[in-house]
């Protein structure tokens, strides 16, 4: 083997690691291990200079192992990985060092910080002196993709792709598309009608040629992995058995049920109404109380269920302007209401909202602030001696007084939330929640339409609330994702998988038994076990349960893991001395 | 001088080490005293990982996986379940301490109750004292 030369950099990630951790000082004391050639410190590893730095170094100082200290792993592993590649070293002669997520964001001593930096850096040294060169698998990607839910984003990402000739199969848990666009009147800040452009996006969606859809289809189970995915679809007693390279969750969300609200009424007081309700009536070209008579005063109460601790810390983002879009609605079919808005906060961001809110504002229509944080609004029935039907008391936040508004109707903006079978699907196609249920992006920023799971886009609602431009966007996006990948034809897929050394491995067939993807078989003639590749997902369980030692997980190799963990310990008894 | 413990971690990458990565994106603040190793499933950590992590001088360890239920890879959790009850069996025959290591169960998005855990469990260990068993191992050897 040829001689171990690694380089060491530890970024500053501009104050963000450095004002926690001595950079400088990390650097010098981690020069001094053994193999490592050259340790540097730089202010920002993932930049381009930061990156060149690594590969001049390489050809420069013939570095055959890479550790960069910086931010987690899940953010820069294959940045680096790929800077790597560009030196011509292989890939996985690569480790990161988490000094920001996992310290210094965490921790407020800078000389723990520091020490925790070294011991981790130490760790990642120890390390890479036994990572292998592995090699790069390809698979073949199935040109068809999996759409679920028919949705305003389901349907334009379903559009997408067929559009460019490749097959989708497009699920959806109701007897019809559209979701909630389908259900809505005109939309926010421009007044368009939404039939208008959603009616022909879902005759299209039907009559595409390369467009399948499946109504009422039930949670798939979906098994395989990118490029490569297989499914049972159940429709009723009808099963359909799919195969697809790549999945596309579009599931949307649902709105909050207020009745969990006790103060607002709703269910107790007839013309209490959600937006979602109003709405339908805003779809008949008429407002009418459930007595049929048309509202004097309209109150449109903000924020329900929405930036509230007991309910959704969140803001659901739609429903201020759809409060807005009400009041002008109700305006021009009756224009002698009154109109109550009874905001917590106004949110308006976005093309074309402070104007309809500016717009609004000049349009005779009462805007009313209340602490979310306080007592909510009360509405209770009125008098007979009231010349209204209900009344709504709060205490006015901008003028300090507790207020009485008359009442006809009121319009509850209900929040949104994630669906029941949220985690139901977030299993089927292997993507992680965040705590309230909606599904995790691959990156914040930099891929936001991605998830951790190769070939699993989301996109809509279900990551988080979202307007129709914003849905649309993320089906557009996530479409030329799907579409770039057909192109390509193949998809690098993780050779970080499990081998068993024949030599070793005794038959005992453990490893048969725990392996979850029925990766491992065992071949009776030769009494040995033998892993498929192209099936196992490097969990390495098979790795700890065999008795014999016989498997190695490439990559989590006993090895690599214990001598890390040597590395860990090593820098912190020097510490202690 | 006051006992500063050393704590091992093992973090299943999908669930338990994006909860940590949270923790730190969210600038929740916790005990210094953790040192994490990433693995892919905690269903790969070994009873030897933990092992040498105290021959090595560790004062607690401690492993991270998904939910029951969760676990990326459908069921790796639960066989590092049955290791970590069959090697607690063991704990006592070795002269270790049962608190010194211990499992839990931390989701992607359970940054909070990733800090919590670790300053609840950095007090276990330091409640605990050092562990000795690096030195006893020393002794004999």
């Amino acid at each position: 083997m040829s001689e171990i030369r690694i380089g060491v950099y530890v970024c500053w990630c501009g104050t963000n690691i450095a004002k926690m951790v001595d950079v400088e000082k990390v650097a010098d004391e981690i020069a001094a291990l053994q193999n490592v050639v050259i340790a540097k410190n730089y202010k920002y590893m993932c930049s381009d200079p930061g990156q060149d730095l690594i590969i001049q170094d390489i050809k420069e100082h013939n570095l055959n192992r890479i550790v960069v200290a910086a931010c987690s792993p899940r953010i820069h592993e294959l940045t680096f990985r790929k800077a790597l590649e560009n030196a011509g070293l292989n890939s996985y002669m690569f480790e990161m060092a988490n000094i920001r997520e996992q310290d210094s964001w965490v921790h407020t001593d800078r000389t723990d910080a520091t020490k925790k930096a070294k011991s981790l850096i130490a760790a990642a040294v120890n390390r890479v002196r036994f990572h292998e060169a592995l090699d790069k698998r390809t698979v073949d990607i199935n040109p068809a993709s999996m759409v679920i839910g028919g949705g305003i984003a389901g349907l334009t990402a379903a559009l997408e792709i067929a559009d460019s000739g490749k097959k989708v199969y497009l699920l959806e848990k109701t007897g019809q598309l559209g979701g909630h666009v389908a259900k809505i009147d005109l939309c926010y800040p421009y007044f368009q009608s939404a039939a208008q452009f959603v009616k022909p996006l879902i005759s299209k969606v039907l009559k595409h040629p390369q467009i399948e859809v499946f109504f009422n289809a039930a949670v798939p189970e979906i098994h395989g992995y990118v490029g490569n995915f297989n499914a049972k679809v159940k429709v009723g007693s009808e099963e359909h058995e799919l195969v697809f390279g790549n999945i596309i969750v579009a599931t949307g969300l649902k709105t909050f049920n207020p009745s969990v609200i006790k103060e607002y009424g709703y269910g107790a007081l007839p013309d209490v109404v959600t937006s979602l309700e109003f709405e339908q009536s805003l779809k008949n070209g008429q407002i009418l109380t459930k007595a049929g008579k048309e509202p004097k005063n309209v109150v449109i109460i903000h924020c329900v269920g929405s930036r509230n601790e007991k309910y959704h810390h969140y803001c659901s983002r739609t429903c201020c302007m759809t409060a807005l879009k009400y009041s002008n609605q109700i305006k021009s079919i009756l224009p002698d209401s009154n109109v109550y808005q009874l905001y917590a906060d106004m949110r308006a961001f976005g093309k074309g909202c402070e104007e309809l809110y500016a717009e609004t504002s000049r349009k005779n229509i009462v805007f009313m602030m209340f602490d979310q944080r306080g007592d909510l609004p009360v509405v209770s029935k009125a008098g007979t001696q009231d010349k209204c039907e209900m009344l709504v008391n709060f205490h006015e936040l901008l003028s300090s007084t507790d207020v009485e508004v008359p009442a006809d109707m009121v319009i509850l903006m209900v929040g949104t939330e994630a669906h029941e079978n949220a985690k139901e699907i977030a299993r089927a196609v292997g993507i992680s929640m965040c705590g309230n249920e909606f599904y995790i992006e691959k990156h914040p920023k930099l891929d936001p339409v991605a998830t951790t799971t190769d070939g699993v886009y989301i996109v809509g609602g279900c990551q988080s609330p979202k307007d129709i431009p914003d849905s649309v966007s993320q089906a557009k996006a996530a479409a030329a994702r799907i579409l770039a990948t057909i192109c390509k034809g193949k998809v690098e897929v993780e050779v970080t998988t499990a081998v068993v050394n024949e030599d070793v491995c005794c038959g005992c067939q453990t490893c048969v038994k725990v392996c979850p993807y029925t990766a491992i078989s065992y071949i009776e003639d030769r009494n040995v076990s033998y892993v498929n590749e192209v099936l196992c997902k490097g969990c390495g369980t098979c790795g700890s349960a065999c008795p014999s030692g016989a498997i190695r997980c490439r990559h989590f190799t006993d090895v690599q893991i214990l001598s890390q963990i040597e590395g860990l310990m090593e820098m912190v008894l020097i510490e202690d001395e | 001088m006051s006992f500063n413990p050393k704590i091992v971690a093992f973090l299943c990458n999908w669930c338990s080490y994006t909860g940590a990565d949270l923790a730190g994106t969210s600038r929740m603040k916790y005990a210094p005293n953790i040192r994490i190793i990433r693995v892919m499933c905690s269903g790969r950590v070994e009873p030897t990982f933990i092992m040498k992590s105290f021959r090595e001088g560790a004062d607690g360890v401690i492993i991270l996986g998904c939910h029951p239920g969760d676990c990326h890879y459908h069921e790796g959790n639960y066989k590092c379940l049955r290791r970590y009850h069959l090697l607690k069996k063991y704990f006592k025959q070795m002269g270790l301490e049962d608190g010194r290591l211990r499992l839990e169960w931390i989701s992607a998005s359970e940054g909070k109750q990733f800090a919590e855990l670790v300053d609840e469990f950095t007090h276990q260990i330091t409640e605990l004292g050092p562990c000795r068993i690096k030195n006893t191992v020393e002794t004999f050897a």
